[in-house]
């Protein structure tokens, strides 16, 4: 995957519709056009209204998914990264902070929760939130190089993605027995090496890949849990 | 102490400033001259209100307030912000000034010193050297950790490494979560998840702690780290034998586990530990404790969670137990007579 580092975006501004929505076919990668906008980095302000100061005047805002630094477009090929875990990912994976994605993913794992009659919005965002700072904290003790909170978060939420399939399973049937059993191992198993490929290969720890994705597999575990019981 | 020497309160006055903050309110007899003009370096503090923040902790609070009221006067709301705070806070004026100089000052030096010693201790980094290891390793030692060795002569080598021990914990906690979700245990007071992290780490660090306690009693050449890793890798066997154990359910099986599994790699921890220590008494009392507590540990974590599974399945499985029910007792008359002669008896008595 081609990815530009030039943090202008202003060919991204001028192909914007005025009203500010974003037109999806028009950002696709072709060889000769590079990505306008780091497809890692959440869309940076753009370049000309803060050379001006603050914008002055409702149509030369920028539009406000742009300002909030959501990128439908980077949100959608970051999932496809997290999808296939035998894809070999980037290293500069790790850059992302980008919460946006990981954020609707809890929503969507809460949501299925609650169609299969659970209401456990409470438990996900403390399991998230532990999970992040303990991930955090192992990984910088593991690795030569540190990582932020922000990424940790980033990363573990995209590869989240799997156990919402799991949940919406669980609406459907009971997960109670084998079955059940297999297809919740086989979830964690999933997510924790799309979690564990990112992690190495960003932060050069190769030979360690399962040391990581163990503890990654116990968080997803948890997570699994509260799906099946 | 009487006396806050404002103007050079950065230095060694502020130093001092926190620990002495608390008592310099009360001994105070001095009286100097009251503050001129912003510039006098002295502050009268038998004059000062009660409230005039001369406690360490108030001092935050008062930085904080303050910035908070600078923001208020900022918007236009002069008048009655400082009106306030002169009230509030008991300073008034121009010694309101000094006041708050030298409690943004004493903030700022407390501050600087919680932070230098917080990223002394806090600092995770000394641990990363044990969490420095290859999956091999790591598979290695946890096999070695069932194999009793046999050279007990000469003081065997143990592996400095907490991640291992520390995933091994984990492990545990996930596997008595799983129980306790398949047996659907209730824990009344608490959380699932809270007793089987405080059961596990509380085993892993109180025991721990415990058993370097009487290696130092009786002289082993053991650390602290080692103590974690061995006793870490130990809970391997309980893993095992409680994975099996919760899902098949055999009393006879449990034993069996327990005596094998959970029998090797206490054997393994007792080999190692009396090849370091010297001493027939001493090799005693520290293999029969670390014995007794790890294979008690095991008996402990299989019932404490396995009656209510037995229970289940006997209701499930077993004669039909029919639910405790409520009959109607007949009270023949002659013990009805007797209630009654009863109750005359006692209201006659009150």
């Amino acid at each position: 995957m081609s990815l530009c580092f030039a943090p202008c975006p202003r060919c991204q501004a001028e192909e914007q519709p005025a009203g500010g929505g974003f037109v999806p076919s028009d950002m696709l990668l072709s060889p000769q056009q590079s990505y306008s906008g780091s497809i890692l980095q959440p869309a940076c302000s753009p370049a000309a209204p803060s050379q001006l100061g603050y914008v002055d005047g409702f149509d030369e805002e920028p539009p406000l998914l742009e300002e909030l630094g959501i990128n439908f477009e980077h949100i959608w090929q970051k999932t496809l990264t997290v999808l296939n875990p035998m894809k070999p990912a980037d290293g500069s994976i790790m850059n992302e902070t980008d919460l946006t994605g990981p954020m609707v993913f809890c929503l969507a794992l809460g949501a299925t929760l609650l169609m299969a009659g659970k209401v456990h919005f409470g438990y996900v965002y403390g399991m998230s939130a532990i999970g992040c700072l303990a991930m955090h904290a192992l990984l910088n003790l593991m690795s030569s190089q540190g990582v932020s909170h922000g990424c940790v978060a980033s990363v573990l939420g995209y590869c989240l993605l799997p156990m919402v399939l799991l949940s919406s399973a669980a609406v459907l049937f009971s997960l109670q027995g084998t079955p059940g059993t297999v297809l919740a191992l086989f979830i964690i198993g999933w997510c924790s090496l799309s979690a564990s490929k990112i992690f190495t290969s960003a932060l050069a720890m190769e030979g360690q890949q399962l040391l990581i994705a163990y503890p990654c597999a116990l968080l997803y575990g948890l997570f699994a849990l509260l799906t099946v019981f | 102490m009487g006396r806050l020497r404002g103007q050079h309160a950065g230095g060694a006055g502020a130093a001092a400033g926190p620990g002495r903050a608390g008592p310099g309110r009360a001994g105070v007899d001095t009286v100097c001259a009251p503050a001129q003009g912003g510039g006098s370096a002295v502050i009268d503090m038998e004059n000062m209100d009660d409230t005039s923040g001369s406690s360490f902790e108030d001092m935050g609070e008062m930085h904080q307030r303050m910035k908070e009221e600078e923001e208020e006067e900022a918007e236009g709301e002069a008048g009655a912000g400082e009106e306030e705070d002169g009230e509030f806070l008991g300073m008034k004026g121009l010694r309101g000034q000094l006041g708050r100089q030298v409690a943004d000052q004493m903030w700022q030096v407390g501050k600087r010193q919680a932070s230098r010693a917080f990223s002394l201790y806090a600092n995770i980094d000394i641990l990363r050297p044990y969490f420095d290891v290859e999956p091999v390793q790591v598979r290695a030692r946890l096999l070695e950790s069932m194999i009793p060795v046999k050279m007990i002569n000469f003081p065997q080598k143990i592996a400095g490494e907490l991640y291992g021990p520390l995933m091994l914990v984990f492990t545990l906690v996930a596997i008595l979560l799983h129980g306790m979700k398949t047996s659907d245990t209730i824990i009344r007071e608490g959380t699932l998840m809270g007793t089987a992290i405080g059961t596990c780490f509380g085993y892993w660090l109180g025991v721990s702690s415990f058993m370097y306690f009487l290696a130092y009693l009786c002289n082993a050449q053991i650390t602290m780290v080692q103590m974690l890793s061995l006793l870490g890798y130990g809970l391997f066997g309980h893993c095992i034998t409680l994975f099996v154990t919760y899902n098949i359910h055999f009393h006879s099986l449990f034993y069996i586990f327990w005596l094998v599994v959970g029998g090797l790699s206490t054997l393994r921890m007792v080999a190692v530990l009396v090849s370091r220590t010297v001493g027939h008494t001493q090799r005693l009392i520290l293999c029969g404790t670390l014995a007794a507590l790890h294979m008690l540990f095991l008996l402990y974590l299989h019932f404490a969670y396995h009656k209510v599974v037995e229970g289940i399945l006997d209701t499930l499985e077993g004669p039909n137990v029919p639910p405790f029910q409520r009959v109607a007792r007949d009270i023949p008359v002659v013990s009805n007579a007797v209630l009654n002669t009863t109750a005359k008896a006692i209201a006659l008595t009150l």
